[in-house]
């Protein structure tokens, strides 16, 4: 009789199994607070950051439309795209730095897909009631109450996500115009539209995908396991203190009875989100949340048996081994992490204030003067990623003789402006023979530490 | 206590083979889509297109971008589905 397994899945002769609804038990334990504080502490992020007013504007907002990144006191350019690239790299090595060291704590506590689907989860509780009540409410015909029940639960889900959906648009488009569209009924019909496509996505994900999103749609959880050594923090179910698994009466020796500590009474299958049965070993479908762990201990506690049956361990801790966390891996993943935050935090503090483009006309090649002199013709760009607004000079330089047209110009640029204007370069025509390359050197006015450099072609005869 | 799963409901949403194929398609060019949108519009901006000229059909930088991650994902959806549909094999 101990050898009688939960089956999880189907007949197992398909590819793809029918989807069975996950309906998991709530559960309270230390992972458990866990998570609920990362989930406040990220929804909190997420819903409340948009508001916050920094230095008059909003702190956290991705300007689309003016194509600005303001994040507290940085703004970043469409040039500064080379961090963005950086920092996303950073999350990777990040998210790989973690995964080697601690498994897959990423989906456990901080993925948007884990934290909103509790989120939902606990709505679902609210108004359908724990486990056992949901169960027998799906089973049961509708009536009065399953109506009402499930209609409460649609209120929640929907005003919820569409709340979501408003504020990714607010990390996009300046939050409080947006509300005050909102109230008017007068949203633009593309923020009505992401509203509505992100609300929407929450909604389906969160409320109905659940672990599918984790099983069938996320790329982390198929290649995580590249991550995985056998020194690698898992949530394993300690088979060689557990079996054999069996009933028994609270305080009898199970020893004596042939029996191992887990008396099979499936909390650990029943809290799961993801439907498993972490005693078959470590599956693709964990997401590592440790609820297990916490329904595990309560049942071991209640049994007067010690905690730990299903923990945090690894796999050469399992063996009798010693567990080794400085390693290869985890050395060249720290070593890079560290090297690109550095680079990052001092690239990023010792960005130049003010950039500068020098197109070349591509209209035309050249124009040659009655004097003798060959003028090309450049669009001249600056912009002034300071907070004050900025007096420059621009010099050129090469070898012949360079004047600007117009020379000695002071040019103005506001703060945050790209400030665009044609100009001419004019040099002797034969002086020296054909194309070249030019260096502009734009100097502020203001601040002698604010400067930039750039190089143009510039096309002369060659004969 | 040796119970089966009778706790579980199986008549919720069934994916078959077709149906999850395509939501494949659809979700790996999406990702596809969103990452081109970025990489993009990053480096081209379609107010610079305009050389000063009054908004044409298409309108501001938000239409856009917004019109570019939808050809994006088109052009994503005809990739997977090719992919798909030669990974099959020929019958």
């Amino acid at each position: 009789m101990n050898e009688v397994r939960i089956p999880l899945h189907g007949s197992g002769q398909s590819l793809y199994v029918a989807h069975e609804k996950v309906y998991p038990r709530e559960i309270d334990g230390r992972f458990t607070r866990l998570r609920t504080l990362s989930a406040w502490v990220l929804l909190g992020v997420f819903y409340v950051f948009p508001w916050i007013n920094w230095h008059g504007r909003q702190a956290v907002l991705f300007d689309l439309p003016a194509r600005k990144f303001f994040i507290f006191d940085l703004v970043f350019w469409p040039q500064d795209f080379i961090f963005l690239t950086w920092l996303l790299i950073i999350a990777a090595l990040s998210l790989f730095f973690v995964t080697a060291v601690a498994g897959r704590l990423w989906c456990g506590y901080a993925c948007p897909q884990t934290v909103w689907t509790e989120t939902f989860l606990w709505m679902e509780r609210v108004t359908e009631g724990d486990r056992s009540a949901r169960l027998k409410l799906d089973r049961g015909p509708w009536n009065g109450e399953k109506l009402l029940r499930k209609s409460a639960k649609q209120v929640l889900w929907v005003s919820f996500a569409l709340w979501t959906g408003f504020t990714f648009v607010g990390f996009f488009s300046p939050i409080r115009t947006l509300a005050t569209e909102a109230m008017a009924l007068s949203l633009g019909p593309w923020e009505t539209f992401w509203v509505f496509f992100y609300g929407f996505a929450t909604y389906g994900n969160a409320g109905y995908l659940r672990e599918q999103v984790c099983k069938y749609m996320c790329p982390y959880a198929r290649f995580q396991s590249a991550m995985f050594d056998k020194d690698t923090l898992v949530i394993t179910y300690d088979q060689e203190r557990g079996e054999p698994r069996g009933a028994r009466k609270r305080g009898t020796d199970a020893r004596a009875q042939g029996l191992g500590d887990c008396i099979d009474c499936t909390w650990c299958v029943q809290v799961c989100p993801t439907g498993i049965d972490i005693r078959q070993g470590l599956q693709i479908e964990c997401i590592a949340c440790a609820a297990c762990i916490d329904a595990c201990d309560e049942i071991m506690d209640k049994m007067g048996s010690p905690r730990g049956l299903i923990r945090y361990t690894t796999q050469h801790a399992l063996d009798h081994k010693p567990t080794r966390i400085l390693r290869p891996r985890v050395l060249i993943y720290g070593g890079l992490l560290s090297a690109l935050i550095v680079g990052f935090v001092v690239t990023v503090a010792m960005r130049s204030p003010v950039s500068l483009d020098v197109i070349r006309d591509r209209n035309s090649l050249y124009r040659l003067t009655d004097d003798g002199q060959v003028d090309n013709v450049y669009t001249l760009r600056i912009l002034n990623k300071t907070e004050k607004e900025r007096r420059f000079e621009l010099e050129v330089d090469g070898e012949g003789e360079f004047t600007l047209i117009p020379d000695k110009r002071v040019y103005v640029v506001k703060s945050g402006e790209v400030y665009s204007t044609p100009m001419r370069v004019r040099r002797p025509a034969y002086e020296p023979l054909g194309p070249q390359t030019i260096e502009f050197e734009l100097k502020s006015l203001d601040d002698e530490s604010i400067e930039a450099e750039t190089e143009a072609r510039f096309l002369a005869p060659t004969r | 206590m040796n119970q089966p799963p009778a706790e579980r409901t199986s008549d919720t949403h069934e994916l078959g083979q077709r149906a999850r194929a395509i939501a494949t398609v659809f979700w790996s060019a999406f990702l596809a889509a969103a990452l081109a949108t970025m990489l993009c519009f990053a480096f081209i901006d379609p107010e610079a297109w305009r050389n000063g000229e009054p908004p044409g059909w298409w309108g501001t930088r938000l239409h856009v971008y917004a019109v570019g991650f939808f050809f994006f994902w088109l052009i994503g959806l005809v990739s997977a589905a090719l992919c798909w549909q030669l990974s099959r094999g020929a019958r």
